[in-house]
């Protein structure tokens, strides 16, 4: 049954059943009413919706469709008056005409606007990285030291009299894990400023996550930040861009570890929660730094709206389109007893569907 | 070898670093107590041999700074050389104001890591002795009877044996005869030195008080 689903490989099956379903009953209802009523004009509905579908060929198809459908219920029409069925005919035409026109240009418009965004955040995730560039650096060097360290010992190890392979072998081990998750940080920044199109895969959103604390280990530190995780094994898996989605997570680690970075007392806790209760998915990023305003709150995912010194004010507002492009909404609040929660939820609708079908 | 070997205290929050130092320096021949924070190490039972401690600069909950500060208040004396990821030179400046011993950035050469730390025991090593032979020292001024206690204290300001008698309203002769016994118990071979140990005992009451 689930690979009958996944072999036919239909992109929307239920928006495809109902464009051509309304295709029908308005060829229909233009067939049997009189030549008088223009029916037709309503296939401009059917075409504007299907500049959904994001494929040009669909809506030309769709268009053509209604067209020849138009013509051919002029042929088979049996009542009204000759005259009035041929221009409400070429009216029809020529509104279905324009329609698809717009309605491609419109499907090319929002093209542009995903591409321009798509580049905007990609912009961001590598002035992000930048900003990031001493912590990747200590996150690399970490593994180094020990790299060094254990190499170092491997050798003392063997050249002691008599050799110890024991202790040797154990810190070659430690050298080649070390080595390992050297190349993961490296494969991780890699990765996030890749300039890949944006994609709609499933989403382990703990591994997700998880990446992303890994980068951002080093930064935690500089400001002196204890981490605690709170992530439900659980989660189901939404659709969605997984570099894009760690951009949205990073930017709040970074907003967060920030805010607590320049507090002179009082506890630096951070807490990154991940939780589902069915319908979506919440995550959520808890510092103890400095409570915002109410007023301020209502800003603070406006583009252009900063309130750090020297910020941008694109980080939020980015997270924002990332979340909101995925389905999802995001939320600040005040955390207590002080500091902030911003979060972000993202439905699970396509595991609810499936659900449903199966 | 009939002593315990020096130990090497690490702490450091990352798990590659620590396991590695660990290692390189028990092939060297220290013994290696590994801690992943500070409270840890503050809560550990240290051996009563020469030690030191190899600190991380910067770590979630305290920093290896403030702990320098803390050890300080405590009167601990351990030699401390950090090892740091993202040092700048104020930082280091501080460290080694407060005493520290060496400020490495990672990734450290093995050897400055393994000379810094010959160093810090060697420091430990000295004010172990020289605690010891203070302690040796204040046994021995401690079976002084009162009277010869006072006979000292005047020794060492100076005054001669006359003035001494003068002044405890004793013969010369009984003067000489505790400045005597004073020489022999606390093992001084001339005036200058009895005068020097004097001030050492001296010294270590005042700063006590």
């Amino acid at each position: 049954m689930r690979r009958d689903r996944e072999r036919m490989r239909i992109e929307r099956p239920w928006l495809w059943l109902g464009l051509i379903a309304a295709m029908a009953a308005i060829f229909l209802a233009d067939t049997f009413t009189s030549l008088e009523i223009a029916v037709a004009v309503l296939y401009v509905a059917v075409i504007l919706i299907s500049v959904r579908f994001d494929r040009p060929a669909v809506v030309v198809s769709f268009g053509a469709g209604s067209a020849v459908l138009t013509v051919l219920s002029y042929l088979l029409t049996p009542r009204g008056i000759q005259e009035t069925g041929l221009a409400n005919g070429a009216l029809s035409l020529i509104a279905i005409g324009a329609t698809t026109y717009l309605a491609l240009r419109i499907g090319e418009a929002e093209a542009r606007i995903r591409q321009t965004q798509a580049e905007l955040a990609h912009m961001a995730r590598v002035t992000t990285m930048g900003e990031l560039a001493a912590s990747i650096a200590h996150e690399v060097s970490q593994p180094l030291a020990g790299i060094a360290a254990s190499g170092h010992a491997a050798l003392r190890w063997l050249a002691a009299t008599p050799p110890d392979t024991g202790e040797a072998k154990r810190a070659l081990q430690r050298v080649v894990a070390d080595a390992d998750r050297a190349g993961e940080v490296i494969g991780r920044v890699r990765n996030l400023v890749a300039k890949a199109p944006p994609s709609r895969d499933r989403l382990d959103m703990v591994a997700l996550i998880e990446e992303v604390l890994a980068l951002t280990r080093g930064e935690l530190r500089r400001h002196r930040v204890m981490l605690q995780t709170d992530l439900a094994d659980d989660l189901p898996q939404p659709l969605g861009d997984k570099v894009q989605l760690q951009q949205v997570v990073l930017n709040l680690v970074i907003n967060a570890a920030e805010a607590m970075g320049g507090l002179e007392t009082g506890p630096r806790d951070l807490l990154v929660g991940a939780a589902s209760d069915g319908g979506a998915i919440t995550v959520s990023v808890r510092d103890t730094g400095v409570s915002l305003a109410p007023a301020a709150i209502e800003q603070v995912f406006e583009a252009f709206h900063s309130t750090k010194p020297g910020g941008m004010g694109m980080g939020l507002a980015i997270s924002r389109s990332i979340v909101e492009a995925h389905g999802g909404t995001v939320y600040a609040a005040v955390n207590h007893p002080r500091g902030m929660v911003f979060g972000f939820t993202l439905p699970v609708a396509g595991t609810t569907l499936d659900r449903q079908h199966g | 070898m009939d002593r315990q070997p020096a130990t090497v205290f690490v702490v450091d929050d990352d798990v590659s670093v620590r396991e590695g130092l660990d290692s390189l320096l028990r092939s060297v021949g220290y013994a290696v107590s590994v801690f992943a924070s500070v409270r840890e190490f503050a809560l550990a039972r240290r051996p009563d041999t020469p030690s030191c401690l190899v600190l991380d600069v910067r770590m979630p909950g305290p920093s290896g700074m403030d702990f320098q500060a803390e050890l300080a208040t405590l009167n601990d004396p351990i030699p401390i050389v950090f090892l740091t990821g993202h040092g700048d030179v104020p930082m280091a400046v501080r460290a080694i104001k407060l005493g520290a011993v060496e400020f490495l950035l990672k990734p450290f050469r093995e050897q400055d890591l393994l000379d810094a730390v010959r160093v810090a025991i060697g420091k430990d090593e000295a004010r172990r002795k020289d605690e010891a032979a203070l302690a040796e020292l204040k046994e021995r001024f401690a079976t002084l009877t009162v009277r010869e206690k006072e006979v000292l204290t005047f020794v060492a300001q100076g005054r001669l044996n006359k003035q001494i008698a003068a002044d405890l309203g004793l013969s010369e002769v009984t003067v000489k005869v505790h400045r005597g016994q004073v020489m022999r118990k606390m093992g001084a071979s001339t005036l200058a030195e009895l005068v020097r140990l004097a001030d050492l005992v001296a010294g270590q009451e005042r700063a006590i008080r």
